[in-house]
């Protein structure tokens, strides 16, 4: 049985070397806050739309004294889960390893099973190519609009939700995440999107794309090209603030202690 | 009227932004008022009014953040500062000023024996606590959740610069929750310095809290049986509450207190005031600044506490605060408007009270500062002596007028 909790979550309260501590945030900012986009791909990219369509299996991550997590393919829609059983199971054997694939290297899982749906784990890997294309673009992809609109949807998905694993588990960020309270953040580029809403409950993050109503804090980016200089690290969000680059409205509180969280993400996923 | 612009704000702004990290950093940050709808930087001020860079003129209720009491560029402690840097103000040694101020302080404030002084409230509250180690030679600190204490490490939140060994000595319990506190005590039995509160609980982007009958009596009864220091950071309540400190208008007895706002009237001067118990450890704690002596700031320091007492400003500010929250209430359920006014008249926060995402109230502050008047979205105001009723009257004719469009925007 793979489920998280036990030998794939080892606490990150016993890590307690800061190389380790690193690791271990990296690979889950892997698995929960990029991993998952290929859901998000799946919805947004006509390509990637056709190859899920034909999936309907489950394809979990297990890394050895790290994270866990499974993602259903069901024909089209999907989701993912950080408990429970998969039809193929890639195992790492350390964070390390993990991130050492994420970040282009030469590293490959372990499958545990599930070998025999290799037509499934074929298209996952077009599904996660296209993924790091979306994510890591070339000056030619971005010269088109609508893969820019993409990419910025995508990357402030992934940064949101990377916020949840700085908050868990970043022993800097401790003082922020236990003073975050409940509410929404809706991020809007321009007038046409994306949109994109982080929720806090019961001092958890989540993520989905979309506005939601009355959200607690609105953040609106002006335009793609600075949601995309704000994605790049280029951005001073106080003087953004200032300037009128960042619009902010409601609770400026939430995005405060928002920020303190996002600006750590960086540190973690290049 | 013509609303405001602020077109040589923002271009002031541009410059800064490529010469200064964030353009204008810290609480005066424009991300932290209603950026757009608000000036960002002045230019000259006197009394109760200011004008910004763009020539706009304001009827202030923030007072600099609090340091303004009797009211910008006020004559008699201009007057005594003058006096002052014409002699000189800072020198190899400290002047007669630093003898005549810590004087003056230990007689105003029931209970202290000793001052010693700096510039700004974060180094006081820092030091208090240090002496408060150095008393007791224990490490730890409790404070209240929330609170603000200043920029120093270990009261600090957010992430910027800071490691979890910072604060790894603080605990927090909630305001007025004694039994939280005790609790705290028991838990580290032997290893508190100290208990540092505000007098009353101020923080920002939420309702204030006056102290309940009881809790400062059982924090000074906890501190008694554990040996703890009672440090009580005045820095925003001192002068604007009572003459002789806050912990005189609400009768209790703090070990240390630091003060900073209104003690100078704008000049760069905080103070921390120890009982005589305290003055051996507060002498071994090695406490210095290369303007700590500054003696323009202390005579304005000794003019501005003089002037304070003979224009009765507490009263009056208490009266006119009255008013303005009375006036304010009076007209938002006039329209049918919910708001929850808190805190002491002198220092009062404004939220509406159906809303707990400050929408209503960042339209309200942003449409009255465009019409002249400074009341921030979602910090506790600060009212000034030089406040007079035709202010509060003027005052609240734009806020009705906000209230207005807050009525028409939200409906309710
Ligand atoms: C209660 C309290 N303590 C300490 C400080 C820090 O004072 P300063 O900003 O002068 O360092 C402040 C400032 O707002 C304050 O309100």
């Amino acid at each position: 049985m793979i489920l998280a909790g036990g030998f794939w979550d080892a606490s990150i309260g016993r890590l307690g070397r800061p190389a380790d501590t690193r690791e271990r945030v990296t690979a889950n900012m892997h698995l929960y806050a990029v991993l998952p986009r290929v859901l998000d791909l799946a919805r947004l990219d006509d390509a990637a739309t056709g190859i899920a369509r034909d999936m309907d299996v489950s394809i979990a991550f297990a890394v050895r004294g790290g994270p866990y997590v499974a993602l259903d393919f069901k024909r089209g829609s999907g989701g993912a889960r950080r408990t429970g059983l998969a039809d193929v199971v890639l195992f790492f054997p350390s964070c390390r390893h993990l991130n050492r694939m994420f970040g282009g290297e030469k590293a490959t899982p372990i499958p545990l099973w599930g070998l025999h749906r290799f037509r499934d784990l074929q298209r996952f890997t077009k599904l996660s190519d296209r993924l790091t294309q979306y994510l890591k673009p070339s000056d030619d992809d971005m010269a088109d609009p609508c893969f820019r609109k993409r990419h910025v949807e995508l990357s402030l998905l992934v940064g949101l939700a990377a916020c949840r694993e700085v908050a868990d588990l970043d022993p800097r960020a401790q003082r922020v995440a236990t003073a975050l309270h409940d509410g929404t953040i809706q991020y809007s580029v321009g007038e046409e999107g994306p949109h994109v809403t982080a929720k806090v409950e019961h001092g958890t993050i989540s993520v989905a794309p979309g506005r939601v109503p009355d959200p607690t804090t609105t953040i609106a980016l002006r335009d793609l090209d600075f949601a995309v200089a704000l994605i790049r690290g280029e951005v001073d969000t106080f003087a953004a603030s200032g300037l009128g680059d960042i619009r902010l409205s409601g609770d400026l509180a939430l995005a405060d202690k928002f920020n303190h969280l996002f600006d750590r993400v960086g540190l973690y996923l290049k | 009227m013509a609303l405001y612009k602020f077109d040589k704000s923002l271009a002031l702004f541009e410059r800064a932004c490529k010469v200064i990290p964030g353009g204008i950093p810290g609480h005066t940050s424009p991300a932290f008022a209603v950026a757009g709808s608000y000036p960002y930087f002045a230019a000259s001020g006197r009394g109760c009014r200011y004008k910004d860079v763009d020539g706009n003129e304001y009827i202030d209720f923030m007072a600099a953040y609090g340091p303004v009491v009797l009211g910008y560029n006020d004559p008699v402690v201009d007057a005594a500062a003058a006096r002052q840097r014409e002699a000189g103000s800072l020198f190899n040694h400290p002047t007669a000023r630093s003898v005549e101020l810590a004087e003056r302080m230990v007689a105003l404030v029931p209970g202290m024996g000793w001052a010693v002084f700096a510039r700004n409230g974060s180094d006081v509250t820092s030091y208090a606590v240090q002496v408060a180690r150095e008393h007791t030679q224990r490490r730890k600190i409790l404070m209240i959740k929330g609170a603000y204490h200043g920029v120093q490490a270990w009261c600090r939140d957010g992430t910027g610069g800071l490691i979890p060994e910072d604060y790894e000595h603080v605990h927090a319990f909630a305001w007025n929750d004694a039994t939280q506190a005790a609790d705290l005590v028991g838990k580290h039995a032997g290893d508190v310095a100290c208990i540092i509160v505000t007098p009353f609980h101020h923080p920002a982007f939420g309702d204030q809290v006056l102290p309940a009958p009881g809790f400062f009596a059982d924090l000074r009864r906890i501190c008694d049986e554990g040996g703890i220091a009672l440090v009580l950071d005045d820095v925003r309540g001192g002068f604007r509450l009572s003459m002789h400190g806050s912990h005189a208008y609400f009768g209790f007895r703090p070990d240390l207190t630091c003060y900073c706002k209104a003690i100078a009237n704008g000049y760069t001067l905080s103070a921390c005031l120890g009982t005589d118990a305290y003055k051996g450890a507060a002498s071994r704690v090695f406490f210095t600044g290369s303007y700590f002596g500054g003696a323009v700031e202390m005579a304005a320091a000794l003019a501005n506490l003089d002037e304070l007492e003979k224009r009765g400003a507490v009263p009056h500010m208490m009266a006119m605060g009255t008013m303005l929250q009375k006036g304010l209430a009076d007209l938002a359920a006039a329209r049918g408007l919910q708001v929850a006014i808190s805190g002491p008249p002198t220092i009062p926060y404004m939220r509406f009270a159906n809303e707990r995402n400050f929408r209503r109230m960042q339209r309200f502050s942003g449409e009255a500062a465009r019409r002249g008047v400074i009341l921030h979205p979602h910090h506790n105001w600060f009212l000034i002596a030089a406040h007079q009723e035709a202010d509060i009257r003027l005052t609240l004719e734009v806020a009705d007028k906000c209230f207005e469009i807050v009525k028409k925007e939200f409906g309710g």
